[in-house]
């Protein structure tokens, strides 16, 4: 339809607002990690939007060496968190794709395991605040405290929804004459599954996948119940960086905070088209 | 029927059972994943929030029995004035952030209904916030409310006296940050869902309504809107869930302070189960919620399907 001249000015007007409140926090926090503790507003400095000397000092820092005298060097440097939030998200969504995948076409194609997408609603509606007693009850038995592969079973299977439900999508959506065609061949059930399906449904699995991990890598609630120390991930080391010489870090947390929220914001672009799909169990399809 | 030829039912039926159990052999390893985070812990659950167990009590959790206290545990809920507190409050964030989320979601989705350019950058940018970590855009927004910080500078810009708000540490002013930064966040959700809903709204039906002169309310109101019927509960009901356990972002933004002015009921819990320890009582309020919501969701999907 075409539209009026000043339709198109309160069109661009307004998502140029929008553009902006999205954008500040955003950018707010890119130029608090590349300013100096001089310019910090903790330490009384005045508020400077864009840093005036610009530094890597609070990504050194959090890495172990100190770049400036006011910051006495911490004595747990980020590296372990990083790895602990890259491995624990990894392999919960190794976990939660590989169940889900299986699921979904068990369902999709034979029918079977009609139980599983209410189950799984119901295990994403409930806060899991209120079931995380009996977790941190069963971890501590089966030793899975503070370990990075406790994180990661948990999370395979907090995100085994999302994980059933959008393969259960891919899968139902894709035509079912190509697998009959290679039964017809010669070909078992199984081997069609492995050889003829999951190598067409490549694109969507990759999709999918980073849909978990996104989701994986962005937990603090469960890695701050589960974790005490040696496998802390990246939210919950942010959180605990204080140091009694600067107060709140502001710097260094920021620059940890832009590490964490790079690769998410990089992979959600790159796999919106099926965020929607994905955060709405498939009920709306694109 | 008698003369039905056998052969092509006979090769599907030798098939079947083949077939059925490896349908049953691939749902396998998420039936159990989902066996071992809901049965049994519920189960356990059930049994602790009838005790006064906790884990300093000297006894692991199977001789939880030893602390017996007969269903105090859940007639001490109704006299929980911080609970229900933070019961109303997790309320109050909902009714704010999820109809304001709503509307401006829908109202940027109409503008991005038809093609414009730079369509393309300006939908990637918008659709940033929901991918940013919930405790990172916590942090980010903790940073902003200083009362040296950037939002009180742009305030300033429009008012004679500089702005010196103390956003985290006034009751009030500490709960609208939390709700800001929530609908920072969760806009972008509501006008992605929106967004694929009217994009399959027929423009035909719109054109020929304009051609009888309908104007753009009763277009929207007697074509968009029965057509987006579906699409809107369901943007509706993933917010209200998803507000309902609001914690990262809101905890470490003002970690449920100042005092208790912005403890929702995640945050209430995660105090008592870290700092109070009394998780017999924990059990018993969460299992309380559990079933309260499982309540709430069963009539809200009765009251739908009407």
């Amino acid at each position: 339809m075409t539209r009026s001249p000043v339709f198109e000015i309160f069109r661009y007007a307004a998502i140029l607002v929008a553009l902006a409140i999205t954008l500040v926090p955003i950018l707010w926090m890119v130029s608090m990690a590349f300013k100096p503790v001089a310019e910090w507003q903790a330490s009384g400095a005045a508020l400077t939007w864009v840093p005036l000397a610009p530094t890597l000092d609070n990504f050194r820092f959090l890495f172990g060496e100190s770049g400036s005298d006011l910051i006495v060097a911490l004595d747990r440097t980020a590296g372990k968190p990083i790895l602990s939030s890259l491995l624990s998200a990894s392999v919960g969504t190794l976990i939660a794709m590989s169940a889900g995948t299986a699921a979904a076409y068990g369902l999709s194609r034979f029918g079977s395991g009609a139980n599983l997408p209410l189950a799984l609603i119901q295990l994403r509606l409930f806060p899991p605040m209120a079931v995380m007693i009996p977790v941190m009850i069963m971890w501590a038995f089966l030793g899975l405290m503070d370990t990075w592969w406790g994180l990661a079973l948990i999370y395979g299977i907090v995100t085994l929804p999302f994980a059933f439900w959008l393969m259960k999508t891919f899968f139902d959506d894709m035509p079912k004459e190509i697998e009959e065609a290679a039964l017809v061949e010669g070909c078992s059930r199984l081997r069609v599954f492995t050889r003829v399906t999951l190598p067409m449904m490549a694109a969507p699995l990759a999709a999918a996948s980073l849909f978990v991990f996104i989701l994986n890598w962005s937990d603090y609630l469960i890695a701050l119940l589960l974790t005490t120390r040696e496998w802390v991930t990246i939210p919950v080391y942010m959180a605990s960086l204080s140091s009694s010489m600067t107060g709140q870090l502001y710097g260094a947390k920021a620059a940890l905070g832009l590490i964490a929220a790079v690769p998410p914001v990089i992979l959600g672009v790159m796999i919106q088209k099926h965020l929607v799909r994905g955060l709405t169990f498939g009920a709306l399809k694109q | 029927m008698a003369d039905r030829a056998p052969a092509p039912a006979a090769q599907p039926r030798a098939d079947a059972p083949e077939t059925a159990r490896l349908g049953f052999r691939l749902t396998l390893p998420a039936q159990i994943l989902v066996l071992f985070i809901s049965v049994f812990p519920l189960l356990m659950q059930l049994y602790i929030s009838l005790t006064d167990w906790s884990p300093l009590s000297g006894v692991s959790w199977p001789h939880a029995w030893e602390y017996w206290n007969s269903f105090a545990n859940y007639t001490d809920i109704l006299g929980d004035g911080r609970l229900w507190s933070a019961l109303w409050r997790t309320a109050l964030v909902i009714a704010v952030c999820v109809p304001v989320e709503f509307l401006l979601g829908l109202a940027l989705a109409t503008l991005f209904v038809d093609d414009f350019p730079g369509k393309r950058v300006a939908y990637s940018v918008l659709i940033m916030p929901m991918m940013v970590v919930p405790a990172v855009a916590g942090y980010m927004f903790f940073m902003l409310f200083q009362s040296g910080g950037p939002v009180n500078d742009i305030l300033s810009w429009f008012t004679p006296e500089p702005v010196t708000l103390a956003w985290l540490s006034d009751p009030t002013l500490a709960l609208v940050a939390v709700m800001v930064a929530d609908i920072w966040q969760w806009t972008p959700l509501m006008f992605l869902i929106l967004l694929a809903g009217l994009v399959g709204v027929p423009d035909d039906q719109l054109k020929a309504a304009a051609l009888l002169g309908a104007s753009p309310w009763a277009r929207f109101r007697t074509i968009v809107i029965p057509r987006m019927k579906t699409i809107i509960v369901i943007a509706l009901s993933i917010r209200v869930i998803e507000a309902f356990k609001i914690f990262d972002t809101l905890y470490i933004m003002t970690g449920g302070g100042p005092g208790v002015a912005t403890e929702t009921i995640s945050v209430y819990i995660y105090k008592i189960t870290t700092q109070d320890l009394i998780w017999g009582y924990v059990a018993a309020i969460a299992l309380f919620i559990l079933v309260a919501l499982s309540v709430a969701a069963v009539w809200a999907m009765k009251r739908m399907a009407k």
